[in-house]
């Protein structure tokens, strides 16, 4: 759908209101697919000068916390073979990366696929899954569970994060809802979260009529959740993924770069025995914990700070030599300000 | 990090740039030596014109052709886009133990019939075998040499008002593949083809030429655009890509103007002449389109429906690898 009219219509509406509403609306989009949308497109230059857009916490990749990379590398150092999705394996840790392991040792996979890992299990019966994401991909890291493979787990739960934003120290006015999430979870459980929130897809008509929604109910102090996506977003979402989601799982408190740790945000491996941090516990627990940087992609995960206000950014934190997690993943906000910014 | 070699030092992008820079080989008599093709002064304004180029490839065969095929054109097309027509080429092939004879068979085939079809003989040659498991599966190179009278060389300086254009739709070949590789059903097969008739007819419209394979548009704007020292605007709307392909694109979460084709070409033409050079090259590919014009700066924007962004040199791996 690439229709102009459809998105003057909107950008006349979001015009209209933000002059009532007459002060400055930050607006935070909670999903890094949503930001590669809005800086491919342009569309923050196309909004009001007092509607501005953040990116938020949502590139599982990012807040990935550094332990967790360092106690995975650990584990390929130590012979156990690992798979993972391509983009953790540029994630830098203390030391080293997967991507470098990957190259030394042949112990770290690179798959597009959990059913990938299936068949690496054939060949590698010890290999441990690097499960990341939000509630998108963690059912599919549930499935492998199913299929008794062994998971180092640092899943998490967007819900809680957007609770911890509100009471945060960035002025956020609304929520752009993540879509993907939004197919699992559903509608109902943003409803817990008392704020205006818009559940939007990804195409730039879809998102701009989104912020044109999050502006409306702004203007009426409205404090509820509503479903921009309903092509593919269910009220209850997606049950099926959910029951997988708490048969193999249990829900903890999680570490988020950037966040610090959250109360029940994280998904746990619930068998012991596919747990990895348990299993492998003992070359686990000699990780030392990591030492402050100057990174600070905390910062720009919470919304505090753009990407060019790190003084790391496009000096020496660059896609080739990425310095914290933001510049790694296309989905990061300091990689996507790198590849469409200025 | 950069003690090792990594699969981002061969994804065409900046890591690998900087690896090339780094090896600093001695100053010869050769010119563009970081271009498609290098060139040689052989006297008489004749220019030899020398290129080489390793393929490997996952999967070996994919729809609409197979590594052979890549490896001829690949070669063809970078002297072609120097404006020189190859006067033969030479075929080395790596091959792990255990590979089947008939596959083999096909992958020479490609090559033979292209050979024959275009008049540009395998000159020389050779075979090795590695241990199973030492190779993954076959590993081409071929290299290529033409003459090319120097006046005709496609390295003119590009200006201010310059069209560009390209030779068709993006992105087909590395669909392809990753439809291939994620066994997705597609109509789309790759564009890997030896461009040399279409080289013949523009050229002598044309400022210059290249072929966008690794890192795709993105990677060949920004080449050309610091060369000449120019900027560069492409309007997303003219640039033409085939349905499936933009929505697998879409899909994959990867850029379309990362992505290399094997048989297009972008080229730069004074805006009197552009008309004429798409209506040539829509013989070939009724694609061919006009899709943007240099501008000064030093920058690609891209002007897509909406807004305008920046279009940067690939950096990472850009996809799967796939030439």
């Amino acid at each position: 759908m690439r229709n102009k009219k459809f998105i003057d219509t909107h950008i006349r509406k979001i015009k209209t209101l933000s002059e009532k509403i007459n002060k400055n609306i930050t607006l935070m989009e909670i999903c890094g697919g949503h930001t590669t949308v809005i800086m491919k497109y342009g569309i923050r230059e196309i909004l009001p000068d007092n509607v501005s857009l953040i990116s938020g916490p949502g590139c599982p990749v990012c807040v990935s916390s550094q332990k967790d990379i360092d106690c995975v590398i650990e584990l390929a150092k130590n012979n156990i073979p690992v798979a993972t999705y391509g983009d953790m394996l540029r994630v830098p840790g203390t030391r080293d990366n997967l991507e470098k392991i990957k190259a030394e040792s042949g112990n770290v996979f690179e798959v597009y696929s959990t059913t990938e890992v299936i068949s690496l299990k054939n060949k590698y019966p010890d290999i441990v899954f690097f499960g990341v994401g939000f509630e998108t991909t963690a059912p599919m890291t549930a499935y492998l569970l199913k299929k008794k493979i062994c998971v180092y787990s640092v899943h998490k739960i967007i819900p809680p994060a957007m609770k911890i934003l509100i009471s945060g120290n960035v002025k956020i006015d609304g929520f752009i809802n993540p879509g993907h999430v939004s197919t699992i979870i559903g509608v109902k459980e943003y409803k817990e979260i008392e704020f205006p929130q818009v559940i939007s897809g990804f195409t730039p008509e879809q998102i701009i009529r989104g912020v044109s929604m999050l502006l409306e109910l702004i203007s009426k102090n409205e404090n509820k959740v509503v479903n921009g996506y309903r092509e593919v977003v269910r009220n209850k979402g997606n049950e099926k993924a959910k029951r997988l989601l708490n048969e193999m799982f249990s829900v903890e408190d999680s570490e988020w770069r950037g966040l610090g740790n959250i109360a029940d945000s994280g998904l746990e491996v619930a068998d012991n025995g596919l747990n990895a941090k348990i299993k492998y516990d003992k070359i686990i627990s000699s990780v030392p914990e990591p030492k402050k940087t100057a990174c600070r992609c905390g910062d720009v995960l919470k919304g505090l700070i753009e990407p060019g206000d790190c003084p790391l950014y496009r000096k020496v934190c660059t896609p080739e030599n990425p310095k914290g997690a933001c510049m790694v993943s296309k989905e990061g906000s300091c990689a996507i300000y790198y590849e469409y910014g200025k | 990090m950069d003690d090792i070699i990594t699969l981002a030092h061969g994804s065409g992008g900046k890591e690998m740039q900087e690896l090339i820079n780094s090896f600093n080989f001695f100053k010869s008599s050769w010119k563009n030596t970081f271009n498609d093709s290098a060139t040689y002064d052989i006297g008489k304004g004749k220019q030899l014109v020398f290129t080489t180029d390793s393929f490997t490839v996952d999967p070996v065969f994919f729809p609409g052709g197979n590594i052979g095929h890549l490896a001829f054109c690949g070669t063809v097309n970078d002297l072609c886009v120097m404006g020189a027509l190859p006067l033969g080429l030479s075929l080395s092939l790596v091959i792990e133990e255990g590979f089947l004879k008939k596959e083999l068979d096909k992958i020479i085939n490609s090559i033979k019939k292209l050979s024959k079809e275009y008049s540009i003989p395998i000159a020389t040659g050779d075979t090795k075998v590695m241990g199973k498991g030492k190779i993954d599966k076959i590993v081409i190179n071929t290299s290529g040499v033409g003459v090319i009278d120097k006046k005709d060389l496609l390295t003119k300086k590009v200006e201010i008002g310059d069209k560009i254009i390209l030779s068709g739709g993006l992105g087909e070949h590395a669909v392809s593949l990753l439809s291939k590789r994620f066994d997705y059903e597609t109509d789309i097969v790759t564009d890997s083809k030896p461009l040399v008739k279409e080289i013949i007819d523009v050229k002598q419209l044309i400022k210059t030429a290249k072929d966008a394979t690794r890192g795709g548009i993105s990677a060949v704007l920004n080449d050309i655009s610091a060369k000449n020292r120019v900027g560069m605007i492409i309007y997303e709307e003219d640039i033409p890509a085939k349905n499936q392909v933009v929505k697998i694109t879409e899909m994959l979460g990867i850029n379309l103007y990362e992505l290399a084709c094997e048989g297009r070409f972008v080229c730069i033409a004074d805006e009197k002449t552009a008309g004429e050079v798409v209506k040539k090259l829509k013989k070939f590919n009724n694609s061919a389109a006009i899709i943007g014009k240099v501008v000064s700066g030093d920058k690609v924007i891209v002007q897509t429906y909406l807004g305008k962004r920046i279009l940067n040199v690939p950096t990472g791996r850009i996809v799967p690898r796939i030439c």
